[in-house]
């Protein structure tokens, strides 16, 4: 299947017995049943709902790994630092060590999404039924990667959105497509009203979208395509 | 993946923000609450903490304890035991712990002039 390199994302390393609880409180997924071999996706709201960043967390058994992107982390990272207090967690960043790539197009068996597993210095989990997450320590990753346009084509066919495009501190998890990481019977954490509100009352504002791209405003496309696009629009 | 240093290097320096010796009010129906909960055993104390979540960021956390690990200041109120811990203390600073009779959501309640906004259930703020 077809890879291409995330040379804008992060890696963080979370320690702590409380970690998945902390995470837990700030975040849209329930994190705390995670066990040592699963992934989650999970995204950081602030206080608006909107998205500070769509990360996936590997539990390493010892430890959580954070997956992020790179032009948030900062922004993460003071976001969730204040918040420590007394809590016993503590952040290590190892992005420079690594590297990640997305591997899309895959057909990963329903049982096996939410799992990794680790070969060498390679790490891979299935992060959904057609993309799965490779993180390689630097230099140790696969080769003949696949240009990032063909990856954002096969986005706008599938309708998947992706940090920078669609996923940005400037919409909710529901505008860009991200209803599944919003889990709907964990407790309170940072904008959970509003997503509460909006869930209940079925009424998210604005929507990802296949468009037509001659067809669609400029402004509203977030993924440009040569026929079609992806947008977030109001429905 | 590479979590060479993971055990070795130091973590991401954390904001911490500075303590401060807190100075917090117990209204009289709250007073009366905490002495039906200590009798006259006044050995215990009550932990007034902060934890990270809750709709708005922060959550109270209220416990009765006779010691605890965390590193926290003392107060003595009105002859009641009252432990903050040091990590929250610029959260707790000038607070009113209050009791809220009511049948739906009532309970002791916080107080807080540095809260910008409380989430409905009260238990939660920024």
């Amino acid at each position: 299947m077809p890879i291409v390199a995330l040379p804008d994302a992060s890696l963080t390393v979370w320690r702590g017995k409380d970690v998945l609880q902390f995470i837990d409180g700030l975040s849209t997924n329930k994190v705390t049943e995670l066990k040592s071999g699963q992934l989650i996706r999970t995204i950081f709201t602030d206080s608006n709902a909107k998205i500070i960043d769509c990360v996936t967390l590997f539990h390493m058994d010892e430890y959580i790994v954070v997956a992020g992107h790179l032009p948030f982390h900062e922004k993460l990272l003071e976001h969730a630092s204040k918040r420590i207090l007394g809590q016993d967690v503590s952040i290590t960043d190892i992005t420079q060590l690594n590297e990640l790539f997305i591997e899309f197009g895959c057909k990963n068996d329903s049982a096996d999404v939410g799992a990794f597993s680790s070969e060498g210095e390679i790490t891979r989990g299935n992060i959904s039924g057609n993309m799965s997450l490779i993180v390689s320590s630097k230099g140790k990753g696969p080769s003949n990667l696949e240009n990032f346009e063909i990856f954002n084509q096969w986005r706008i066919d599938n309708k998947i959105p992706w940090h920078g495009f669609e996923i940005t501190d400037s919409f909710h998890p529901f505008a860009c497509g991200l209803e599944e990481l919003v889990h709907q019977q964990k407790g309170c954490y940072i904008g959970q009203e509003i997503l509460a509100r909006m869930r209940s009352r079925g009424r998210q504002g604005k929507v990802l979208s296949q468009v037509d791209t001659l067809d669609c405003k400029s402004s509203n496309i977030t993924t440009l395509g040569e026929i079609q696009s992806l947008a977030i629009i109001r429905t | 993946m590479d979590c060479g240093p993971c055990d070795s290097a130091d973590p991401i320096q954390m904001v911490k923000p500075e303590v401060i010796d807190v100075n917090l009010t117990i209204s009289e129906t709250a007073k009366n609450m905490l002495s039906d909960a200590f009798g006259d055993d006044r050995s215990h104390a009550l932990l007034v903490g902060v934890l990270s979540g809750g709709c708005s960021g922060y959550m109270y956390d209220l416990q009765i304890v006779e010691t605890t690990d965390i590193d926290c200041q003392e107060l003595s109120i009105d002859g009641f035991r009252v432990l903050v811990p040091n990590a929250s203390s610029h959260l707790l600073d000038g607070i009113e712990i209050d009791y809220v009779e009511k049948l739906m959501g009532g309970g002791f309640k916080i107080n807080n002039p540095n809260a910008d906004s409380s989430c409905g259930c009260g238990e939660s703020f920024s």
